[in-house]
């Protein structure tokens, strides 16, 4: 027994100190800060992890990259951990860059994503994009542009909705959640190198249940952020007499049931500031050419993944009260091909 | 009776500054006794005889002089001590002891030296206790404020003066105080040295006693129900209990409109929380946990820290001391020298240490910043303090992180919540134990 009080004070004071590891601790300086994960498999057999890693050092913040292949994603992160100059923490990485061929075998994507959400090193918040192009170019295309810093690629997905309205970006965590959803599919932005700029838009690709489905165009894109609620501010279109930005929009949908099938009514508002116009062009033509051509861009979206039975606007969460949960997990495809949707847009000025 | 002055006289044959004269009046003759350095010798034998001229006896002139007349010898001796003139006739039967004409030995009341109040009156508390009560007395017109004092010491007999107001400060605490007062057998030099006699406290880095220069504080103190105590000889007024508000807000501040009181008040907190923290938080982030900085930040501080070699917690550490050191250095230094100091301190060890790269830029601004932060809260003693509290909070952060930060921080609460003096623990936000009026 130790009796006195210093002595046990001293014994847990020590203990904290020598028991904690605190050596193996590596100041900022001493770690490579990824900021984005390449994913990619050649041949169908390896896969090959592409890491971006910004160099600190001078003044204009370069980066390199580094890649190693392996078996498992596992095999080639321990391949990359071995071979690195410093210790790498992958705290930082904002973007994960996956290449299509890999999104396309469900199997290995699910079981791609599911490693990506259950691994302690990398954040569920890092966003998940796909591409059509080589995952090196990617990566490397920072470096070949003038004027761009290492994290270019975590900037172009954090301008503001205000400032690139029809980009959106989809964390890990939620295309993991997504696999297991019955009413809602999800939408991952897809990009390829730019010539000019280190990433070009090219749209979003759907997912149902950690499938790939298709790849839809910005535009496209851009109605799924409307039906989602979120702030499409900024938005600008062309109507070919007229160009107008969006200030504004707000939806607002009802649901009802007509003999076992659903339907639905959604007011879309839009309020608009008109650019410019040709002359003699009043504002209620304006007006019927926005609404029209808003409404035809969504009744082909909504034909198109109707047809491949994917609810990318989650029409299904709304129904979660009227259709039993044990219905609900056929929605997409006993419900959903059969919906009907009255969609009216009101544009108005600001 | 004649023996009593050959009493005193041997008792003193040591003292340099001792003297007794004879002298004699028209109606009597007699020794006059005392030291030298206390008395004014001349003008207090031009009082004594225009005392004189106006009385007819002998025992008329001691009797008007002093009321304490024809006392034995021990007592001659403690009045001599006191800086009493004492008189003794020739023929040893009639003594007595005279207040007489003092030397100035006392500062004459100035400014404060170690605050420093905006918008307020100037006055500090000086060396003599009875200045210092006789200003509480001006500014507190009341027949509530009541004055207790104490002789206490075993060597030295130091005086000590207890203030409170009556049906306001809780009558269970001033008796308990006044019963520890009268308990005292050693003598009392410092704060500490009266620390020691209420709750034990022996490596708390809080004291018993929240001391101020300034009158008007004190005087704010009586009326929160607050007891304030005087020592002989120090120009602080001890304020008792010391609370943490004391640290973070002065009765000087109210003489801004409201809005601007709250605003000083809450930098102060940020100050004295920023200083417990931010050396704690850069190592945390730097070594620990960089996951938690956005991108480009994490990057900035990877660029900043490029290239030393020092670890975060080496060179947090080694400058928060050398910063300390510097701020003990200035005080020390006398007034001429201290300017020097503080720019080789200040500029070109800061200057050198970044160029030198031996620490990160963005260290230097931390430590700048937390400088500058701790002399935000009233009272050098609590600026020292939470000077002191950030060094556990900084070794926690350099094992276990942001977590460590964190339980530092609330260990370090917890802590001041545990400090009590005589049962008001130190956390109190206000002191509202109402006294009945006895």
């Amino acid at each position: 027994m130790i009796k006195s009080k210093v002595s046990r004070l001293s014994i847990v004071f020590l203990s904290i100190l020598f028991l904690s590891g605190c050596w193996d601790i590596k100041d900022i300086n001493n770690r490579s800060l990824p900021l984005v994960l390449g994913i990619s498999k050649e041949n169908g057999q390896e896969y090959k992890l592409t890491l971006q890693i910004p160099i600190p050092k001078s003044d204009n913040q370069i980066s390199r990259t580094v890649t190693e292949k392996g078996k498992t994603v596992t095999n080639a992160l321990g391949h990359i951990q071995t071979n690195s100059e410093n210790a790498i923490d992958y705290s930082q990485v904002q973007l994960i860059v996956i290449q299509k061929n890999l999104a396309k075998n469900q199997q290995e994507f699910r079981d791609l994503i599911k490693f990506l959400m259950g691994s302690e090193d990398i954040p569920s918040r890092a966003l998940v994009a796909i591409t059509d192009d080589n995952v090196e170019n990617v990566l490397s295309n920072i470096n070949n542009k003038l004027g761009v810093n290492a994290s270019a690629i975590y900037d172009y997905f954090n301008k503001g909705t205000a400032w690139a309205p029809e980009l959106f970006s989809t964390p890990i965590w939620e295309v993991y959640r997504s696999q297991f959803l019955s009413t809602k599919d999800i939408a991952v932005p897809a990009v390829r190198a730019g010539k000019d700029t280190v990433l070009v838009f090219e749209g979003s690709t759907i997912l149902r249940q950690g499938q790939f489905i298709e790849t839809i165009g910005p535009k496209d894109s851009q109605m799924i952020n409307v039906f989602n609620n979120k702030d499409v501010k900024g938005y600008t279109e062309n109507l070919g007499f007229a160009s107008i930005m969006v200030t504004n929009s707000s939806i607002q949908s009802k649901i009802k049931m007509n003999n076992n099938k659903p339907y639905v009514t959604s007011d879309l508002r839009l309020k608009i500031h008109i650019l410019e116009r040709k002359q003699g062009i009043t504002n209620k033509k304006i007006y019927e050419k926005i609404e029209r051509l808003t409404e035809r861009r969504f009744y082909n979206l909504l034909k198109k993944t109707q047809h491949s039975q994917s609810d990318i606007f989650g029409f299904g969460q709304q129904f979660q009260h009227v259709i039993s949960y044990h219905d609900l997990k056929d929605w997409r495809y006993k419900y959903y091909p059969d919906l009907k949707v009255d969609f009216k847009v009101h544009a108005n000025l600001e | 009776m004649r023996n009593s002055v050959k009493e005193i006289k041997t008792k003193f044959s040591t003292q340099g500054d001792f003297f007794i004269e004879e002298e004699s009046y028209d109606k009597m003759s007699c020794y006059l006794i005392g030291f030298k350095t206390l008395i004014d010798l001349p003008k207090t034998k031009l009082y004594i005889q225009q005392m004189g001229e106006s009385c007819t006896s002998k025992s008329a002139l001691l009797g008007k002089l002093s009321e304490e007349t024809n006392v034995n010898t021990e007592q001659l001796i403690k009045g001599i001590l006191e800086g009493k003139l004492v008189i003794v006739t020739k023929d040893g039967k009639e003594n007595a002891i005279v207040d007489p004409i003092v030397q100035n030995l006392n500062s004459s009341i100035g400014e404060p030296k170690n605050e420093s109040p905006v918008h307020s009156s100037t006055d500090a508390f000086v060396e003599d206790i009875n200045t210092n009560v006789g200003m509480l007395r001006k500014r507190l017109n009341t027949d509530r404020l009541c004055h207790c004092t104490y002789q206490v010491g075993e060597l030295d007999k130091r005086r000590l003066s207890m203030l409170y107001i009556n049906g306001k400060a809780p009558n269970d605490l001033v008796n308990k105080i006044h019963h520890q007062l009268n308990q005292i057998d050693s003598d009392i030099e410092t704060i500490d040295d009266l620390n020691k006699r209420f709750e034990k406290r022996r490596l708390s880095p809080v004291s018993h006693f929240s001391a101020t220069e300034l009158p008007i504080q004190a005087i704010h103190s009586l009326k929160k129900n607050r007891i304030v105590l005087f020592m002989d000889n120090y120009p602080f007024a001890l304020v008792f209990p010391n609370l943490i508000l004391d640290m973070f807000s002065t009765e000087n501040d109210r003489n801004f409109p409201f809005i601007l009181t709250f605003m000083l008040r809450f930098f102060r907190v940020i100050g004295a929380v920023a200083t417990v923290i931010f050396p704690a938080l850069y190592v945390a982030l730097v070594s620990v946990n960089p996951g938690i900085f956005r991108t480009d930040l994490a990057l900035f501080v990877a660029k900043s820290r490029e290239g030393i070699p020092l670890s975060a917690f080496l060179e947090t550490i080694a400058m928060v001391v050398l910063v300390d050191l510097i701020l003990e250095a200035i005080v020390r230094l006398p007034k001429s020298v201290g300017p020097a100091i503080t720019m080789v301190g200040g500029i070109i060890l800061g200057q050198a240490v970044v160029e030198a790269n031996l620490v990160s830029n963005l260290l230097v601004i931390v430590i700048t910043a937390v400088v500058i932060a701790s002399s935000a809260v009233i009272g050098m003693q609590n600026s020292l303090y939470i000077r002191l509290l950030k060094y556990p909070i900084l070794v926690l952060a350099s094992l276990f992180g942001i977590l460590g930060v964190f339980i530092g921080f609330i260990f370090t609460i917890i802590y001041l919540a545990s400090l009590t003096s005589d049962d008001i623990p130190y956390l109190t936000l206000r002191f509202e134990h109402k006294g009945d009026t006895k």
